[in-house]
């Protein structure tokens, strides 16, 4: 009986030391992370999830997560592993975008900072960026002043500027479409900076530019501006309007009949809206910023597929603009072999994109004197469905390189002035 | 110029209906409970979802048909479980909670439907002009003013005519009174409440024919509604109607000459109306007894 007892006496004993190694175990672990958290390189995003420009946001966050898988598991940058904090900057408070950009820097700590959609709110984030010195990609805001009158060292930008997409879209419309042209935007940074890029491009090039109407944000009957379009008797109706208000203008436009009589066309246009559209909408002549639809480039392909995976439907230019914004702060950091603000931004000055970061038949660079991408564009028009998959819902007519739109540096009105 | 004036002066009233339609939701809400419902442009969006769910199965007109009540369903439900808890109180309370419900629907709905816009199609006959000149007439503006026409005669019948009705309206005007007299006054607000929860469903269906299929799609909808009430004024249903048309026909006409100020003008409108008759237009005189 007693040797019985000793013998569970032991046992006990034994799983009480076991008991007390694992606990040390357990207590000793948050040093190993704690010591492993040091090695870890935050960014943040600072993209909206919530409100008119939820759909967008979350693709761009779809791509930088990509991304962020690659190259963590390529090493990451500078042999520090890459984390993500994700903030809600909301659709359309400006505020609230730069609350969040403050947080992400100060609090959290991030070394470098994505955002925003909405170009507003990409211009005061930009300006938290220079004061606090952290380096600053914008995805997808497009209002020229962002590598423009508003250029800041730290902010470099991906998508394209009115201007830009003006001066490429101009020569086919003109040309192709018809001469006399009626603009339709919404009256905020980036329907004015289309519209005036289109304006400056398509009167260049020998047209006419019969009116011109800015309609307020999230408008939702455009029977009045089409009314009033209609009544000047133009050749082409340019749509300016993205996202939800471009879905509500070219459906009414289609529903009062407009394609029939002139023809629809518009600048930016983006799978996320065409999706959106009924099969009878799907019309005009559009710029796509980036399309997934790529059968001959290299790497496009894979990248659909990682993307298809990640999210059950193919990759938009705003997927792309999140890949690339985040690609290229690693390679610029890798190739300048450090995080520090300065030596990452002269690294992006100029840099080139890979192949499997450009996903374009071009090789895209920042330019160094305004921090803007110079891409490639797709020129094309829509189809109401797709013949080789159901997203493929536009076609590709010409695909244009930057250097055949790209404005001069000296006209963008950006000056860099880097900290002394 | 004359032309484009008028054209915007049909097209103003075309508006104005759907914006009508979607207040007298509101208004009857307010009037018999004195809840500020901000949830309103939540069940329009629900609405509107639960068409485009219903028309693989039941097509453009059985999603009409079913999917207003269903939205009325859970407004019932919710009065029950959650507004109710709230009469007597400060109409802050309410306000606050349906501010609070407006989030959890759009959060909601992007869960279920996703944030990207999806799209609603309707029949193809009504998706084109009836002729070429009068081009902004197109066969579904017809159809939704007519619909908007039968809902409205509908309610002014039901609110006229029929025992719950004639109920609804002595409890707007004392509801201390009708409970005194043996009505169930917790059984005629919920009803109230399905009622005008059932226009905001119809109000989502039409409006998705129309615009782009959003969460957001009710936002932005939800304002002019709320103008149309105070510009019409408070209590009286026949005002509302006729605020939501004025405010379809000014935000027409000011597109003619500054696109940009079509919001504003509303507004404008509003502020105008308050200071000359803070009561609203048809504030007391325009009240159903």
């Amino acid at each position: 009986m007693g040797k019985l007892q000793a013998s569970l006496h032991v046992r006990r004993r034994t799983l009480l030391k076991a008991g007390v190694a694992a606990g040390a175990l357990q207590f000793a672990s948050p040093f190993i992370i704690r010591a492993r958290a040091a090695d870890i390189l935050k960014v943040g995003v600072d993209n909206p999830l919530t409100g008119v420009y939820t759909a967008l946001g979350k693709n761009e966050n779809f791509g930088v997560e990509l991304a962020v898988e690659q190259i963590n598991a390529k090493g990451g940058i500078v042999g520090r592993q890459v984390q993500t904090v994700v903030e809600d900057s909301t659709s359309d408070k400006t505020d609230i975008a730069v609350q969040k950009a403050r947080k992400l820097i100060q609090s959290d700590k991030v070394d470098f900072l994505i955002g925003n959609v909405n170009s507003s709110h990409a211009i005061a984030i930009a300006q938290v960026a220079a004061e606090l010195k952290t380096i600053h990609i914008v995805p997808g805001g497009h209002a020229d002043a962002i590598t423009g009158a508003s250029c800041q060292w730290t902010t470099f930008r991906v998508c394209n500027t009115g201007a830009m997409q003006g001066n490429a879209m101009a020569g086919p419309l003109v040309n192709k479409l018809g001469k006399k042209i009626y603009i339709i935007a919404q009256d905020y940074a980036f329907g004015h900076a289309l519209a005036d890029g289109l304006t400056k491009a398509a009167t260049k090039a020998g047209g006419t530019i019969v009116g011109t109407d800015f309609f307020p944000l999230a408008t939702t009957d455009y029977s009045a501006v089409l009314i009033k379009a209609r009544a000047a008797n133009p050749d082409v109706l340019v749509d300016l309007a993205a996202g939800d208000d471009g879905i509500n203008s070219i459906k009414q436009a289609v529903q009062f009949g407009l394609d029939k009589q002139l023809k629809i066309a518009g600048m930016q246009q983006e799978l996320e809206v065409v999706e959106g559209l009924p099969v009878e909408a799907r019309i005009g002549s559009w710029l796509f910023e980036w399309y997934w639809n790529q059968p001959n480039v290299p790497h496009v392909a894979e990248f659909v597929a990682a993307i298809r995976k990640k999210t059950g439907k193919v990759p938009t230019a705003r997927t792309w603009f999140g890949f690339a914004s985040m690609w290229s702060y690693a390679l610029a950091a890798n190739n300048a072999k450090s995080i520090e603000a300065v030596k990452v931004a002269h690294a992006l000055e100029g840099l080139k994109l890979p192949p499997e970061v450009a996903l374009m038949p071009s090789e895209p660079y920042f330019r160094a004197e305004d921090h803007q991408l110079v891409p490639s564009v797709f020129i094309g028009h829509e189809q109401a469905k797709g013949t080789v998959d159901p997203e493929d819902l536009f076609v590709v007519d010409q695909v244009v390189a930057g250097k055949d739109f790209m404005p001069p540096a000296s006209e963008t009105g950006c000056k860099l002035v880097y900290p002394t | 110029m004359t032309q484009v004036i008028l054209f915007n002066v049909l097209n103003g009233l075309i508006v104005g209906a759907f914006y009508a339609l979607m207040a007298l939701g509101l208004s009857l809400i307010l009037n018999l409970s004195g809840v500020i419902n901000f949830a309103h442009g939540g069940f329009l969006a629900l609405g509107a979802y639960l068409a485009y769910s219903l028309a693989p199965y039941l097509g453009f007109w059985g999603g009409l048909a079913l999917a207003p009540f269903l939205t009325a369903a859970l407004g019932l439900i919710i009065e029950r479980v959650l507004i109710r808890r709230l009469y007597g109180r400060d109409p802050l309370y309410s306000l606050l909670l349906t501010f609070g419900l407006a989030f959890i629907f759009q959060d909601a709905l992007r869960f279920l439907w996703g944030a990207q816009s999806v799209p609603y199609q309707i029949p193809g006959w009504l998706a084109s002009p009836l002729s070429a000149s009068l081009f902004f007439l197109t066969g579904y503006r017809v159809f939704m003013v007519v619909i908007v026409a039968l809902a409205v005669t509908a309610l002014f019948l039901i609110l006229g005519y029929t025992r719950l009705g004639i109920r609804i309206r002595a409890g707007t005007l004392d509801l201390d009174t009708v409970s005194v007299l043996g009505v169930n006054v917790r059984v005629l607000r919920n009803l109230n409440f399905g009622l005008g929860i059932y226009l905001a469903g119809l109000a989502g269906v039409l409006a998705a024919g129309m615009l782009g299929l959003s969460p957001t799609i009710g936002d932005t909808l939800i304002m002019p509604s709320f103008v149309a009430i105070i510009v019409g004024g408070l209590g009286s249903l026949p005002g509302t109607l006729a605020g939501g048309l004025l405010i379809g026909i000014a935000s027409g006409l000011t597109a003619v000459f500054l696109p940009a100020g079509t919001e504003a003008v509303i507004y404008v409108m509003m502020a105008l109306v308050l200071m000359v008759r803070p009561h609203g237009l048809f504030g007391d005189a325009g009240r159903l007894r």
